[in-house]
């Protein structure tokens, strides 16, 4: 069935299509629609499942432990604070291996308040243990949701997965998306069938205290649950085309890459964008592709190597920053080149929400191309001289603060 | 593509306005993609929103800035469109009376007039003292673009709304569609349009 619907809606149709038994949520824009619809779905439409309200995002994902912990599919979404206060509950997620999938609306982080996209939120949380899954369609969103659930329910992961997507330009955007058939996502996802559980007929304990001696072992386990996730969100998106339909790519998803000697390097909305500015380009006489990270984590580091390693230039986006560092992901596509390839170009841009169109990534690639770019650039702040604070203001400040 | 950028006032319906448009160029067999300018939501505060349309997919995730139609249901906003970003085609459409109309011959571009409020008012649409102008734009906006057909519209609010609601939406569309009138064409730039349009 065809629908004309919001990023956030599109979540609610895929929790609904995956049979999803608990929800456990607070609201928080501009996540909130994707919970008032899961509600309705459950309340007016025969949706089976527990919505449990909880009065924090903290408590949000306690349930959802102990809802994954019991042996049933569970789901959430959130967004920015809500996502940094659940933030010691992410880790215990995680380190306790429990299926389960999140939706995060990224969302920039006070103060200043600002409810617009930002992908510090999930960024921060990249060493959580969460596979983290960056979406640029409302039908990847429906897909990813589905296929994150086959990804985090295999044995070979057990991990619990993000779904993130941008605020506004995705979450509260009307575009078209597909729903699949119920029988096609069944084929595709079969209830989850945990090996263990809690269950008060057979008490056991589970995150307890843990021993030099063993504790090591648990994070080595995650790790290598990270690198065999690679293989099974692969295997996950081929069979989700053929089951059901559809297909964004696995770790990565590459545009007009086979013939491009420039690349910017994307994740989300912007990489969407990025390929009007490669167009561009590519009109102007320089061949030049888009890469978007579509797994920032596990990260893909082979694909990123084979993809960029014999390119002219390279220009990576960011929609955060590692403060005392600078862009993230620059920093890690830089990390995984280890020299191979051009010194990748860090641009930073749109943070808050600030509008990103695609004539400024074009311009600032371009510059990159004919090496008069900077290694790091923040080109939006050109827009507005606003960052300057200046002299005079700082004397006044001084000037009241001593009176 | 076809872009189009709206500006409104929160409670005039805007963004049902561009998400029924939407609906309706996916029955017209479109790629479409609709989305407001959130601020902190407010009834009465100003707002913007978008409508794009193509016959490809749109890969464009930023805003609008050289519309092909601006479509201003609050003459208040007059001024915040022409600075928002225009072409040198843009066509705009006002809701207008033909008096309010007169006094927008200042304007360079192309012009078009809908009575939105009256057909609203007049059909009894109205929520908390608001006139719900959005549906007259519905088929005045169709009519003048060209996208969608009003068997595209039927459709979407017969879909949308239970069947009082849908028809008496209609009645509205359809009389947007047939009284949307053109009071001016495109004209050469003057120094006075150059400066209100915030070049």
């Amino acid at each position: 069935m065809r629908l004309v619907e919001t990023g956030n809606h599109v979540v609610a149709h895929a929790v609904r299509l995956a049979r999803v038994e608990v929800v456990s949520a607070y609201p928080i824009t501009p996540q909130t629609q994707v919970v008032e619809k899961i509600s309705r779905f459950i309340e007016e439409e025969g949706f089976e499942c527990e919505y449990i309200p909880v009065e924090s995002e903290h408590s949000a994902m306690a349930a959802m432990i102990a809802a994954a912990a019991a042996g049933v599919r569970a789901f959430s979404a959130t967004s920015a604070h809500g996502l940094v206060y659940m933030y010691e509950l992410l880790h215990w997620a995680a380190g306790s291996r429990l299926p389960m999938v999140m939706a995060n609306v990224n969302r920039a982080l006070g103060p200043g308040w600002n409810i617009w996209c930002d992908q510090q939120d999930t960024m921060s949380a990249r060493d959580t243990g969460w596979i983290q899954i960056y979406c640029s369609t409302h039908q990847e969103i429906l897909d990813t949701v589905i296929q994150a659930y086959r990804v985090s329910e295999d044995p070979s992961v057990f991990l619990p997965v993000m779904v993130c997507y941008d605020a506004f330009t995705m979450s509260h955007t009307y575009m078209q998306v597909d729903l699949p058939d119920q029988e096609a996502v069944d084929r595709f996802l079969p209830p989850f069938r945990s090996p263990w559980r809690m269950d008060p007929r057979f008490p056991l304990t589970h995150g307890s205290v843990i021993y030099p001696q063993d504790y090591e072992e648990t994070r080595f386990s995650i790790y290598r649950a990270h690198e065999a996730a690679k293989e099974v969100i692969r295997r996950a998106a081929e069979e989700y085309r053929d089951l059901v339909g559809g297909y964004h790519g696995d770790l990565v998803e590459t545009y007009f890459m086979e013939e491009a000697e420039h690349a910017v390097v994307a994740v989300g909305s912007l990489a969407l964008e990025a390929r009007v500015a490669a167009e561009e380009l590519r009109r102007a006489g320089h061949p030049c592709g888009v890469v978007r990270i579509r797994t920032y984590r596990p990260f893909p580091s082979e694909e990123l190597r084979r993809l960029l390693g014999k390119m002219r230039t390279v220009v990576v986006l960011d929609r955060a920053v590692s403060f005392g560092l600078g862009g993230i992901l620059a920093s890690e596509v830089r990390a995984t080149l280890g020299g191979e390839g051009p010194r990748p170009v860090s641009v930073i841009a749109g943070l808050g929400g600030r509008d990103v169109p695609y004539t400024l990534i074009a311009e600032r690639t371009e510059a990159a191309i004919k090496g008069q770019a900077m290694e790091e650039e923040w080109p939006t702040l050109a827009l507005s001289d606003r960052h300057r604070v200046s002299k005079e203001a700082l004397r006044a400040l001084g000037e009241v603060s001593e009176a | 593509m076809v872009e189009i950028r709206f500006h409104s006032l929160g409670g005039q319906g805007a963004v049902t306005l561009i998400h029924l448009l939407a609906m309706a160029g996916d029955r017209m067999g479109r790629f479409v993609q609709a989305f407001p300018f959130f601020g902190a939501e407010r009834r009465g505060a100003p707002v913007k929103s978008y409508l794009r349309v193509d016959e490809r997919p749109i890969y464009l995730r930023s805003q609008i800035y050289r519309p092909d139609y601006v479509v201003v249901m609050n003459l208040g906003q007059t001024e915040m469109a022409l600075s928002e970003g225009t072409k040198e085609n843009t066509i705009f459409i006002f809701n207008a009376t033909e008096e309010e109309a007169s006094r927008l011959n200042h304007i360079p571009f192309e012009a078009y007039r809908v009575d939105a409020t009256s057909i609203a008012l007049d059909l009894g649409m109205e929520v908390e003292g608001m006139p719900l102008v959005n549906i007259p734009f519905l088929g005045a906006v169709a009519r003048v673009t060209g996208l969608v057909n009003m068997e595209a519209i039927a459709e979407v609010l017969r879909e949308s709304y239970p069947p009082d609601r849908a028809e008496a939406s209609l009645e509205a569309a359809r009389r947007g569609f047939v009284s949307v009138v053109k009071f001016k064409e495109a004209q050469e730039e003057t120094e006075d349009s150059r400066a209100l349009a915030g070049g």
